[in-house]
């Protein structure tokens, strides 16, 4: 700041040297409280800690965690999951979707609902959000709206829904969608509708004031600093009870702070600064923040697949022998209890045993509990029986363990170098080291194994689009509770460019099951179906699943307790509803 | 700076007695080894030099005490010092004394091969510059000017995005290649001062073909300012070649000092780990000093105005 000649008096600029101090330091203290006050009050707010910025508050563009998790403050779904049975529970609507198997449609009967501007939420709205995302084919939505053919309203809270042939996944995917206000939506679509590219003005519109149904309505957002959400006076559960649970929210707002590293956020945490980081932490973190009476560290399962896939369109893992006898000497347990530091889970099936509905225990379990002497011996002994020979076998002739050298194929050509990418250890350390054990223990059994870590965008380049690898480690964060992903992962359908058949698994039988179990109406013969789905995955095994680390979160509950831990942490919509400060004493 | 090198062989050139190179390396040495900066600077040296020797020894003791894929039996998490792992153990169970005497090594092979590969570029293209002058000057120091202004850590960073991760040789090439511009400014201004002494010119006259006088004339006399400026390219390369690794970005097949760093940092144990996070870091600091002081104590064996004990100065 210039300070101006003329409004000071002329002892400011000769001589009188206590006084230009005193000058000096009233405006240094103004600078310091006036930056201090520029945060909305604490008091009532929970702080919550962002690993990243948000990128955008426009719904449509959310791809990004942590404007997801903003905006599903604002925006609501007409149905949740329970945090207990993860069945889906009424939210917006007010009770379980009727289905009527002759007419193939689905009536939803709304709750009394108004947005955050007052306006009255009604059918027309769930209409209108489900017309947008079909007309302007939205990415990551479209095809769940896919199988609508049309949409009634015939009165304001009853919304009739005609879809194209059953499908199963109806609820639990298409209706958990967030619903957006059609007053506010409707004139960006319509300037959207008559611009050159629809979908591109949509999507980077710059929605400033997103108005919603949820517990908080958008006040503030400072880039780089903090976003702050205060609470919707018109938020329709306040006060209702909901699967068992009085919703709240009992905050009167939430901000949002950005941390860049975790160690920054932990530290944060520990002094009280925030009262959560939405984020999982590395275990490493865990024994220095018990130390802390006031931190509650939560240990959640996760429905996440970490897995190292194979490519099964070219040699050498178009062999199923050998992917089998690459999944025996995977030690699962070596990962999970060093690399996780035994939070987490061995996987031995796509769906994850988090997912109790629907995880399948009864599938080949490849080296489960073996020393690693017994998976040597008995992948070698595999891959024997499937014609590969060795220059030097594993095993010497007294049965000692030995370096393996010249593995041959069955058709006798010398197996090449296999590559296994994984992405880079500053993305995810337990995957990067993952790939260096896995390494080191194909090269045991004589397949000229190399990890090479990969950044992360050029990583999915080289395998979705390129399709050019061996193995590859990856995982997927967040699955769904319905399990309708297993068959996108290995239909033959999605093995082209960007699909996410990624190991390029072709299998007839499989193909049908996946696409009877979409239509399967009723949910014992799904169930069979996923089952039976599972086990084919794990016969041929074009993933090897490796592990499922747990959910690690910590709150600093001397202010606010009461976080919901269900399946995928706490950070979810229940404990938003349910977090109350603790009663009397405030730090 | 140091233009008069070549003060004491400057007089006769390149066809030198046995003798002189023997009393000039006794004198030197006597130089180098009573500088007590450079004397501090050997004995760290010599002390890294024998841990990247040590190196070869843990594994053989014991496979758990192979640095990249060993891990102990029984101790599946972090642990302190103790008489079976003297530097504790990292977060899945491997020795971290092994692995800092690994990194001794790595840091070794960076360090000087990506010094010698820059200084022999450096050396050869300042040579070539300030020998064949005119246009062939320009060229080349336009280049070296263009290189000079590059962030090095900025476009390993930007590589090691665009193809995967990269090899360890990759990173010695890359940082040889964008570290020479330097060398050879100061390579190039020697060989402009000595391009019109005498002895060249009667080289040229007795016939000496240009490689000749380049190679058995000029080399000697620059070769020295070459060497010291190879200890301060140690310094970098080790330097950079740990940044990388910090940030993720190191030959993932390696255990380097940077890489420690950045497996301490990543899991979560930065703070609570003293044992692990202390010793790669003291390491790099110690290791780039002893180089360093090597250097200054060099640069005034080689340029006899900065010895303060001589009485004429």
């Amino acid at each position: 700041m210039k300070l101006n000649r003329k409004y000071l008096p002329p002892a400011f600029f000769n001589g009188s040297q206590p006084y230009r101090w005193a000058v000096l330091l009233c405006l240094l203290a103004w600078a310091v409280t006036a930056g201090a006050c520029r945060q909305p009050s604490v008091e009532g707010i929970l702080r919550i800690g962002l690993p990243e910025e948000p990128r955008t508050l426009n719904v449509w563009l959310a791809s990004d965690a942590a404007s997801r998790t903003v905006l599903r403050q604002i925006y609501q779904p007409l149905y949740e999951d329970d945090p207990e049975t993860l069945e889906p529970v009424p939210w917006l609507a007010a009770a379980l979707p009727v289905y009527d198997a002759a007419r193939l449609t689905y009536t939803i009967t709304l709750r009394p609902a108004h947005w955050s501007d007052g306006t009255p939420l009604t059918s027309s709205d769930v209409a209108f959000t489900a017309r947008m995302i079909q007309e302007f084919k939205i990415p990551m939505l479209s095809s769940r709206w896919k199988q609508v053919e049309r949409i009634e309203t015939p009165d304001a809270a009853t919304v009739v829904v005609h879809l194209k042939r059953p499908l199963a996944t109806f609820l639990s995917r298409t209706l958990e969608a967030a619903i957006v206000p059609a007053h506010q939506w409707e004139p960006i679509a319509q300037a959207a509708r008559e611009s050159a590219k629809p979908l591109a003005y949509l999507l980077n519109y710059n929605m400033k004031d997103p108005v919603g149904s949820g517990p908080f309505l958008f006040k503030q957002w400072r880039r780089g600093d903090y976003l702050y959400l205060q609470r919707n006076p018109h938020y329709f559960a306040t006060g209702q009870t909901i699967a068992d649970r009085k919703m709240g929210p009992y905050i009167e707002g939430l901000l949002f702070k950005v941390y860049g590293t975790t160690d920054v956020a932990m530290l944060a945490l520990r002094q009280g600064d925030i009262d959560m980081f939405w984020q999982g932490i590395q275990p490493g973190y865990v024994a220095i923040l018990n130390k802390n009476p006031h931190i509650k560290v939560f240990d959640s399962q996760k429905s996440a697949l970490y897995y190292m896939g194979m490519n099964t369109r070219r040699p050498p893992f178009s062999d199923v022998h050998l992917r089998r006898a690459v999944a025996l000497m995977i030690d699962k347990g070596f990962l999970v209890d060093r690399l996780l530091q035994g939070r987490g889970t061995q996987l031995f099936s796509i769906i994850p045993p988090g997912n109790r509905q629907w995880h399948n225990p009864d599938v080949p379990r490849y080296g489960e509990g073996l020393k690693y002497r017994e998976r040597l011996r008995r992948a070698y002994e595999l891959l024997l029986s499937a014609g590969y020979s060795w220059e030097m076998p594993p095993f010497g002739s007294q049965g000692d363990i030995q370096s393996a050298k010249g593995l041959r194929r069955p058709d006798g050509t010398p197996m090449g170098k296999v590559i296994i990418l994984t992405p880079p250890a500053d993305y995810d350390p337990a995957r990067a080291i993952s790939g260096t054990m896995i390494q080191e223990w194909l090269q045991a059994l004589g397949i000229p194994a190399m990890a090479r870590p990969m950044e992360f965008s050029a990583l999915i380049d080289q395998i979705k689009n390129r399709r050019d690898f061996d193995a590859f480690i990856l995982g997927y964060g967040r699955l769904s509770i319905d399990p309708d992903y297993l068959g996108s992962f290995f239909e033959s359908s999605g093995d082209k460019t960007r699909g996410l058949n990624t190991s390029g698994y072709r299998n007839e039988t499989f193909d049908r099951l996946a696409e009877e179990s979409q239509c399967a109406m009723d949910p014992v013969i799904r169930h069979q179906m996923i089952m039976e789905m599972q086990r084919i995955i794990m016969e041929d095994v074009p993933y090897v699943p490796l592990y499922v680390p747990n959910m690690i979160e910590a709150a600093y509950t001397a202010r606010f307790d009461g976080w919901v831990p269900m399946l995928d942490g706490i950070g979810n919509r229940w404990s938003i509803n349910m977090v109350r400060p603790t009663s009397g004493r405030h730090d | 700076m140091s233009a008069d090198t070549n003060n004491r062989s400057a007089p006769s050139g390149a066809a030198l007695p046995e003798a002189y190179w023997q009393s000039a390396f006794t004198e030197s040495w006597g130089v180098l080894s009573r500088h007590t900066i450079g004397r501090i600077g050997m004995i760290l040296l010599g002390l890294f030099a024998l841990m990247a020797l040590a190196s070869f020894i843990p594994p053989l003791i014991d496979p758990i005490y192979n640095p990249m894929s060993g891990v102990d039996p029984i101790i599946s998490y972090t642990s302190g010092p103790s008489w079976r792992h003297w530097l504790g153990t990292d977060f899945i169970g491997r020795d971290i004394f092994s692995q800092l005497l690994a990194g001794a090594r790595i840091a070794f092979m960076v360090g000087i091969s990506a010094a010698f590969m820059s200084i022999f570029l450096g050396t050869a293209i300042g040579m070539l510059a300030g020998y064949s002058g005119r246009w062939g000057d320009t060229l080349l120091m336009r280049l070296a000017d263009m290189i000079m202004v590059m962030p090095t850590l900025l476009v390993l960073l930007v590589m090691a995005a665009l193809f995967g991760q990269l090899n360890i040789w990759t990173i010695v090439l890359l940082i040889a290649l964008f570290r020479w511009p330097g060398v050879a400014r100061v390579i190039r201004s020697q060989t402009l001062t000595l391009k019109h002494r005498p002895f060249i010119e009667s080289a040229r006259i007795a016939g000496a073909s240009h490689l000749r006088i380049l190679v058995r004339h000029i080399l000697p006399n620059v070769l020295p300012l070459a060497l010291l400026y190879m200890s301060f390219r140690v310094t970098s390369a080790i330097i950079i070649e740990a940044a990388l690794a910090f940030l993720g970005f190191g030959d993932p097949g390696t255990v380097s000092w940077g890489m420690m760093l950045q497996w301490v940092w990543k899991t979560g144990h930065m703070f609570q780990a003293p044992y692990w996070l202390l010793p790669p870091g003291i390491c790099i600091s110690l290791l780039t000093l002893a180089f360093y002081m090597l250097g200054r104590a060099m640069e005034e064996v080689l340029d006899p105005r900065m010895r303060r004990e001589d009485p004429e100065e």
